[in-house]
């Protein structure tokens, strides 16, 4: 191929490669199906902020939008989802479907509405990425459409506001998380073994959710509990963006690997014993080992280390 | 509705069974009904036949402000309403009639997500044609949409509820796509239920589910309405198990059933038949 394809895109940060879903969904997939991008990242000029994000460029075309560009990769040879049936087709679709309607509302919410987390992560993230003049400007817009988009999606007209739809938006959020965690069983991808365009969609709007420090934190606290999504998020970080695991997916690793999760998952197991012995001892009130009751489920607690999925 | 407000009518609905006398609001069938009220109608009467609740359907030409949500339909349970399929389905289960009890989480995560697919897809792609193609908003949209009104309020309310639509399709990135892409969607998405239902008499398998009625609305209503062009309902008439899913629960829920009833026209209430 003469030219390579670049794609523009936002940076990364909190250990991803994009803060942005739609830029980390085509990062994802463009992995998956071992396209090689050059990617151009969201710098301090007009040209790059002004544009709609993501954007791939290739000998003189230019495709937007995540389904869009992940067709036009299809049709230039590289598919991640050749092995598919029909019917995993289907599903796929309609999988999309279910993570734009249900999943995605809370996810704008949390990043672009909530005030703290705006006001403490999204706004100066999103300005510290843009020019001068910009910077005021980019990341109130950009909520604004997050804004509208939930309330004309999900609100019931014609009282438009958005404390009537935040509680609506998050529980059907958490249970779209919980059918997703059952979904996903125990199996490293969706579809089996290799990963495939609806993992790159999963990963794309699980993943800022997962590794972003918010300081309102409701859906990402219920992402914490379901272990296997956060699982499936950490290893497509470690064996597809890692330093070490850049170009091609590791085959000879997985052993390695299997063994690293184990660890990990004892480690993480014990930390919890740990974290909720420090919780009894802090909850009772002389440092007394007994325990009446707890005051509130913690997340980290072990009765929600497996199979219990909260409502 | 509030959560609390969910939870409360979720507990006063346990206590009390389904009664004879439900009732279930719709715009005027001959006149008024748009093609896309008219599914999500059908689907829940569908839904609610599937189940054996008695409902009849009562056409209102101000069923949409009489709802709580502003969609239609919605449906008259002793002392409360609710509207939409998704509501209606919640609420059903409180009562303790349900399709989807037998499924496992994974089967029930999939009939989710294909019910959403239909949401995604169908219904979009039918408020787009209705409301964003110039000719058919023209012909038939605003038309029938204001049909109840006399002038000057019959236009006054018919662009209004199109700019909202537009406002809608425009925050969803749909407002770009053009009627072609959008009849590509469609054929998109029956291709991917066609797919998924394969060759079993319902999507899983012997029992229907509310993925069932919903699926059954949208393509039943698309099937039997005219628009003016042809195109969309040629799009699903391409799928051969599609048809003969629509005609099965046709036979099975709405002729069988009024047959033994012998219930008169009120209670018939699909309109055209598929034969």
């Amino acid at each position: 191929m003469a030219a390579p394809m670049e794609l523009l895109c936002w940076g990364g940060d909190w250990d991803l490669p994009s803060v942005h879903t739609e830029s980390l969904i085509v990062l994802a997939y463009a992995k998956f199906a071992g396209a090689k991008l050059t990617v151009k990242l969201v710098d301090w000029t007009w040209r790059t902020v002004t544009a709609t994000i993501p954007q791939l460029h290739y000998e003189g075309s230019t495709v937007t939008e995540p389904t869009q560009i992940l067709n036009f990769l299809r049709q230039n040879r590289f598919n991640a989802d050749y092995e598919l049936s029909a019917k995993q087709g289907a599903d796929t679709m309609a999988y999309i479907a279910l993570l734009e309607e249900k999943l995605q509302p809370a996810l704008l919410h949390t990043f672009w509405v909530d005030a703290e987390n705006y006001a403490n992560l999204t706004r100066p993230w999103f300005a510290s990425h843009s020019p001068f003049p910009l910077n005021f400007f980019v990341p109130g817009r950009q909520a604004s459409v997050a804004l509208s988009r939930i309330l004309l999606t999900k609100a019931e007209a014609p009282l438009h506001s958005v404390a009537e739809v935040e509680g609506k938006i998050y529980s059907e959020a958490k249970e779209c998380l919980n059918l997703l965690s059952h979904r996903l069983g125990s199996s490293h991808f969706f579809f089996g073994n290799t990963p495939t365009s609806l993992d790159a969609f999963v990963f794309g709007y699980l993943a800022p959710l997962h590794k972003a420090s918010l300081p309102s934190a409701q859906l990402q606290q219920h992402l914490k509990q379901l272990h296997n999504l956060c699982q499936f998020c950490t290893n497509i970080l470690k064996n597809y963006f890692s330093e070490a695991a850049s170009g091609s997916p590791p085959t000879s690793q997985d052993a390695v690997d299997a063994n690293l999760q184990k660890l990990t998952q004892l480690v993480n197991k014990e930390s919890n014993l740990i974290e909720k012995m420090d919780d009894n001892l802090r909850s009772s009130p002389q440092h007394r080992p007994s325990r009446p009751h707890k005051p509130e489920a913690k997340p980290s607690s072990l009765a929600s280390d497996r199979n219990m999925t909260p409502a | 509705m509030s959560l609390a407000a969910e939870a409360f009518v979720s507990q006063i609905a346990a206590a009390e069974p389904w009664p004879e006398n439900a009732m279930l609001y719709q715009p005027l069938r001959e006149d008024q009904i748009l093609l896309s009220d008219c599914a999500s109608s059908l689907a829940v009467q569908a839904y609610l036949r599937m189940l054996g609740l008695p409902v009849r359907v009562h056409c209102r030409a101000n069923a949409e402000y009489m709802s709580p949500s502003g969609k239609v339909p919605f449906i008259h349970v002793g002392n409360q309403v609710v509207s939409e399929l998704g509501p209606i389905v919640q609420f059903t289960r409180a009562k303790g009639h349900s399709l989807s009890d037998g499924l496992d989480d994974v089967q029930r995560a999939e009939m989710k997500a294909y019910m959403e697919l239909v949401n995604n897809m169908l219904l979009t792609a039918e408020l787009y044609i209705q409301w964003c193609d110039e000719n058919t908003a023209a012909e038939i949209t605003r038309p029938r949409y204001s049909s109840p009104y006399s002038w000057p309020l019959n236009h006054i309310l018919a662009y209004q509820k199109q700019w909202e639509v537009r406002r809608k399709m425009n925050a969803i990135g749909w407002a770009g796509k053009s009627l072609e892409q959008v009849y590509e969607d469609v054929s998109q998405c029956c291709q991917a239920l066609s797919q998924r239902l394969g060759t079993q008499p319902f999507f899983f398998n012997k029992q229907p589910t509310e993925l069932d009625a919903l699926v059954f609305g949208h393509l039943f209503t698309i099937l039997t309405t005219r628009l003016t062009t042809d195109e969309l309902s040629e799009k699903v008439k391409s799928y051969s198990n599609l048809l003969s899913f629509c005609r099965r629960i046709e036979q099975t829920y709405f002729e069988s059933q009024d047959r033994d009833s012998q219930s008169g026209a009120s209670d018939y209430s699909k309109g055209p038949s598929l034969m």
